[in-house]
């Protein structure tokens, strides 16, 4: 069975949590072509915002591997994205991220997905949900 | 915590940044995204696409530091929206330029709305691209 509106408002366990460093802040704002911002440098440095993916994506992982929803990450299209922060990520954050289907618009072998990822300190504190909507297209049997 | 204004129409400075493969390679190790649309010739060309694709996250990201460079402080950011309307292509040899901008377009509340521009050869790569920034 493919996905489909009647897998709105199934979640996911939480991540296995993550711990952001130093380096891995750093290594990120590189790869961003940001090196400047003192920021993201020093003893206590915070992450770049967009650094909440690293997260999101595990908890992509476990949807994408939910046999249930037939999905292909090869056969998806990453459509928009967005971020809502409480506070930046920080060296020394433990962090999980949890994923819940919000919205499934299915029509033919497409599908619109929209999916929140909440991340979370190991404490419980929130810190960020990432809302991402994802078209699609699966598998058609000729 | 340095105080932060803005009008509306303020202009961000903006830059540009040239992407090459060896930067989709570092992103792929940086993000933990090694989808091989994104250092593959092959994997690009069996999904019709011109060429070897930067990663969406890696165009929104960079794209950020328009408001990261003037607010000094990420912390400020509270939302970020993007549409990703547009791969941006990067061959092997060379790079691709994007040219990357901002303009307020809205003070109420303590709260800056920024339109981020993102353009590669005349064409919008983020639709929609917008962050919102905490004054103060």
């Amino acid at each position: 069975m493919p996905i489909s509106e009647d897998h709105v408002g199934r979640s996911y366990p939480a991540t296995a949590p993550y711990q952001v460093s130093r380096a891995k802040i750093a290594e990120f704002a590189a790869a961003l072509g940001d090196v400047q911002n003192p920021a993201y440098a020093g003893d206590d440095p915070v992450a770049p915002p967009t650094f909440a993916v690293l997260l999101s994506s595990a908890a992509w992982d476990e949807m994408f591997a939910d046999p249930d929803l037939a999905l292909s990450l090869s056969r998806t299209v990453h459509v928009d994205q967005r971020f809502a922060w409480r506070r930046p990520l920080r060296a020394g954050d433990e962090v999980t991220a949890t994923l819940t289907i919000e919205k499934v618009r299915a029509r033919g072998a497409t599908a619109i997905i929209t999916i929140a990822v909440d991340l979370a300190t190991t404490d419980g504190e929130p810190l960020c949900t990432a809302t991402s909507t994802l078209m699609h297209t699966s598998e058609v049997a000729a | 915590m340095s105080t932060l204004t803005a009008t509306e129409g303020q202009v961000l400075p903006g830059f540009t940044r040239t992407f090459t493969r060896a930067d989709l390679v570092r992103y792929a190790g940086a993000s933990g995204d090694f989808n091989p649309i994104h250092w593959s010739d092959g994997a690009a060309a069996a999904l019709g696409l011109p060429d070897v694709i930067a990663h969406g996250m890696l165009t929104m990201g960079t794209a950020l530091r328009v408001v990261t460079d003037w607010t000094g402080d990420p912390g400020r950011v509270r939302s970020y929206y993007v549409r990703f309307t547009k791969p941006v292509v990067v061959p092997a040899d060379g790079g691709t330029e994007v040219q990357f901008g901002g303009t307020v377009t809205k003070v109420a509340d303590g709260v800056a709305t920024v339109s981020i521009e993102a353009i590669c050869d005349d064409t919008k790569v983020l639709g929609a691209a917008v962050a919102e920034v905490i004054l103060g």
